[in-house]
């Protein structure tokens, strides 16, 4: 009787989450979440009914897709942590009840852990994933990665497009990401370039107009003039030694020497 | 009482086995190479106690670093390869070596080797002394390869008495063909004096743990294990913690080779017994489970677990050597995989640093150079062509030669071919996802060599060269790559070309100083690493002061003696000697 009302709360959710109807979606979620811990299916344990947990799985699923529709990337990280335990659960993981969800949602969490710059976090989650190349939803932030790092940023600009992105959950990170390559390409623009005719930066940098660009180059303190952008030249290094590490290291060595002899 | 009883057994053992000390001594000849040989027949030939103690310790380690090189090999059919290598050379040189002693029955001699380790054992109980345990372990490998169920049914119906639980569960794991071991029970059982030593108990219990190991009986071998840590973890005896730490490897290796959730089923228990031991200060048990928990976990490729277990867990300094080794190992490649190149590079500098040099532990050292290859490619280094050349990394390393010539001439074709060929031996090694990674660092050499052969190129043909894309992605390559200082150079849009700044003169920026830094302090770490390893026997101070205090009475002797006018040089010279 009770997994009928779990059932039927589960039925509503998805109902609402397919009217697209997110907020309400994330309050009915809140009371599946008591539901689901009433039932001891939050965290999967042995005990708890095969039926159950696969419910359990599929909520926190709608949870997790439905708080990046939100953009609360906090809450998505929190049902991706509690979603791993199911991932990990072998009861869970056979070719009938695996998920069909499983690697949409963890390209999700990529993407999220690439537009938060956190590379480390990033690697360690794909060492756990098996043949990640061949996984739409894997892949995606996987080439991303690999064109960002080499600096191919007009590639990264056709993926983060509406039609490149598998599914449609991936395009709220697009706007992030085009942030992010726009900051790098200008401070490879700072170094690379003595000056850049403001209709080619527009381009380059993925701006509507060349309103756009001036406006960014405001922010950025570049000075323009005469339909270019001259960017500030750097001052030269400053040639006098560093006294202050030559005279740390000195003493160090001698610290060291003396406790040899 | 217990002093006397082990003590009429030293002296038995020390009289009445020298025979069999000799066959013994002579395998171990055969297993280790010839410079641990001279090592061991050293302890052969000195009967006192006192000089066989630095042998017996490197012996030790040489067994347990035999074990590193088959579990840290990845690959099943490297572990053949390797471990048949010693093998053969056994065969060979006993064959010369042993010769006459041909005619008596291996059986009876390894019952009898057995039986010498457990005197071993309780010497070791009764003197509360660490080291005749792991001369009892050191003799484990060529033991090992001489088990069979008759050995073990004999002996372990001649240690217990006739109804010990003990005796019931190893003679079920033996799976007993021998039915005759009941005739002399009894009657040597009692012999034993009734009272067993939980270390001989335990000891048995390894033995037939290695034997089901060792016949691929891993299902058997898994219950027996699991019963055997149970064991083993409601005992709190210190002498026994060199013996656990041997029963937590084999339980662990048994649960490896089972199908797959098997691995993962005996983490609660490693982190049950790591805190029993952390809390015992038993540091073998501790440093061994601290590996294999982290061996466990990146089995499964948690590297996230496996961080915080290394952040939540202080690793005694004070292990044995091979095990820091394995541990700086696990450690480089959580490193590597975090993207901390410099961090995981020290680790696996340490790690083969340590490793010891004999042929048993090449699979470590191969594993841990294969890693440290990548991680120096991955910081930008050319690893130094020497590493390729050691004969027993030569073929192991060979994959990863073509890669490093790939990206020393920076050309993606030859990096993506050597990629594709080797893959299935990269994945295998798993460096394959590292690896992956190298691809901007092959573009970056690539422009870095175009840099320093054209003062002037255009983008059509950095695109040209380098296989890229289209001209746009080589523009912003080549200015990620000067805004990430690979290098000097300028970029003129409107024309398309780049431009290479005239080379900076290094000496005189920071950069010698700085490498020069670095060396220093990787001398001043050796330094300090090659004292804190240095091994000082118990109480020589104590034997110093008194000799200090004889060289003083001597002096004073002397000084007497000049007073008194009769003395001549070589009588100073010894007595300076003496001193």
């Amino acid at each position: 009787m009770a997994d009928k009302e779990l059932k039927a709360l589960h039925q509503g959710l998805i109902n609402t989450v397919n009217k697209g109807d997110y907020a309400s979606a994330s309050r009915g979620l809140s009371s599946l979440k008591i539901a689901l811990l009433q039932r001891n299916a939050l965290i999967p344990s042995p005990t708890t009914p095969l039926a159950t947990l696969l419910h359990a799985r599929d909520i926190l699923e709608i949870g997790a897709l439905t708080s990046i529709h939100q953009t609360d990337d906090a809450a998505f990280s929190r049902y991706y942590s509690q979603l791993q335990p199911f991932y990990e659960d072998p009861r869970l993981s056979t070719p009938k009840t695996a998920s069909m969800n499983r690697s949409k949602i963890t390209g999700l969490h990529l993407l999220l852990l690439l537009s938060r710059n956190d590379i480390a976090d990033f690697h360690t989650t794909l060492e756990n994933l098996e043949a990640p190349e061949d996984d739409p939803f894997i892949k995606h932030p996987i080439m991303l990665e690999r064109w960002l790092m080499e600096g191919s940023y007009d590639k990264v600009w056709n993926a983060t497009k509406s039609s490149q992105v598998p599914s449609e959950e991936y395009a709220h990170f697009s706007q992030v990401l085009v942030g992010t390559i726009r900051n790098e390409i200008a401070s490879c623009w700072e170094k690379a370039y003595a000056s850049l005719p403001i209709s080619n930066a527009k381009n380059l940098i993925f701006l509507d107009s060349e309103g756009a660009v001036i406006q960014f180059a405001k922010e950025k303190r570049w000075e323009v003039k005469d339909g270019r952008v001259y960017f500030p030249v750097e001052e030269t290094e400053k040639e006098a030694l560093a006294s202050g590490t030559i005279i740390e290291n000195s003493i160090g060595y001698a610290h060291e020497l003396e406790t040899i002899v | 009482m217990v002093d006397k009883r082990s003590l009429r057994s030293n002296k038995r053992s020390d009289s009445g086995s020298s025979g069999n000390k000799k066959s013994g001594d002579s395998s171990k000849l055969a297993k280790s190479s010839t410079k641990k040989a001279a090592a061991s027949k050293k302890a052969g030939s000195s009967s006192s106690p006192k000089e066989e103690i630095p042998p017996v310790e490197n012996g030790a380690e040489d067994i347990e670093m035999k074990d590193d090189a088959e579990v840290t090999t990845p690959t099943a059919g490297k572990r053949t390869e390797k471990s048949e290598k010693p093998g053969d050379e056994d065969v060979d040189m006993s064959d010369g070596k042993e010769g006459d002693r041909k005619e008596e029955d291996p059986v009876v001699v390894a019952i009898n080797e057995i039986k010498e380790n457990f005197t071993l054992l309780e010497r070791a109980v009764s003197l509360f002394d660490a080291r005749f345990t792991l001369r009892v372990l050191r003799s484990l490998s060529s033991l090992r390869r001489r088990l069979n169920p008759e050995i073990l049914s004999k002996v372990v119906a001649e240690t217990y008495p006739g109804d010990h639980p003990s005796s019931r569960r190893l003679t079920a794991a033996i799976g007993s063909s021998a039915s005759g071991m009941d005739l002399d029970s009894p009657s040597e059982g009692s012999k034993d004096g009734g009272v067993l030593l939980p270390e001989i108990d335990i000891y048995l219990h390894l033995l037939v743990q290695i034997y089901l190991l060792d016949q691929k009986n891993l299902e058997t071998g898994a219950s027996f294990s699991t019963e055997l840590v149970q064991i083993i973890h409601s005992l709190n005896r210190r002498t026994l913690d060199s013996l656990a730490a041997k029963v937590y490897f084999y339980y662990s290796r048994v649960h490896e080779l089972l199908p797959p959730p098997a691995i993962t089923e005996i983490r609660p228990q490693l982190l049950a017994s790591l805190r029993t031991a952390t809390l015992r200060k038993d540091i073998d048990t501790q440093a061994t489970l601290i590996t294999l928990l982290l061996r466990n976990y990146l089995q499964t490729s948690h590297i996230t677990q496996a961080d915080h277990l290394v952040s939540k867990t202080l690793f005694p300094e004070s292990a044995a050597n091979n095990l820091i080794a394995r541990y700086q190992y696990y450690l480089g490649r959580i490193r590597a995989i975090q993207l901390d190149y410099t961090a995981a590079h020290n680790e696996l500098v340490g790690a083969i640093r340590k490793a010891p040099q004999t042929a048993a532990a090449a699979g470590f050292v191969q594993a841990a150079n294969k890693l440290n290859i990548i991680v120096e490619l991955l910081m930008g280094d050319i690893p130094e062509r020497s590493i390729f050349r050691e004969p027993r990394l030569e073929k192991s390393l060979h994959a990863y030669f073509l890669l490093v010539q790939a990206v020393r001439i920076g050309e993606l074709d030859s990096f993506f071919d050597t990629l594709n060929t080797h893959a299935e031996t990269f994945k295998k090694d798993g460096t394959y996802s590292l690896i992956l990674r190298l691809r901007q660092n092959v573009i970056k050499t690539g422009i870095r060599m175009m840099s320093l052969s054209y003062s002037k190129i255009s983008l059509r043909d950095i695109c040209v060269r380098l296989r890229l894309d289209s001209e746009e992605s080589a523009e912003y390559i080549v200015a990620k790559a000067i805004r990430d200082g690979v290098i000097e150079a300028t970029l003129n849009h409107e024309k398309g070309y780049m431009q290479s700044k005239e080379l900076l003169d290094v000496y005189a920026t920071q950069e010698p100083q700085e490498a020069f830094h670095e060396r220093i302090m990787f001398c001043m770490s050796l330094h300090n690493d090659s004292v804190k390893a240095m091994r000082f026997p118990m109480n020589q101070h104590r034997l110093e002061l008194k000799n200090a205090q004889e060289a003083r009475e001597r002096e004073r002797e002397l000084a007497k003696e000049i007073q008194d006018g009769d003395i001549d040089d070589d009588d100073a010279g010894g007595e300076f000697e003496g001193m």
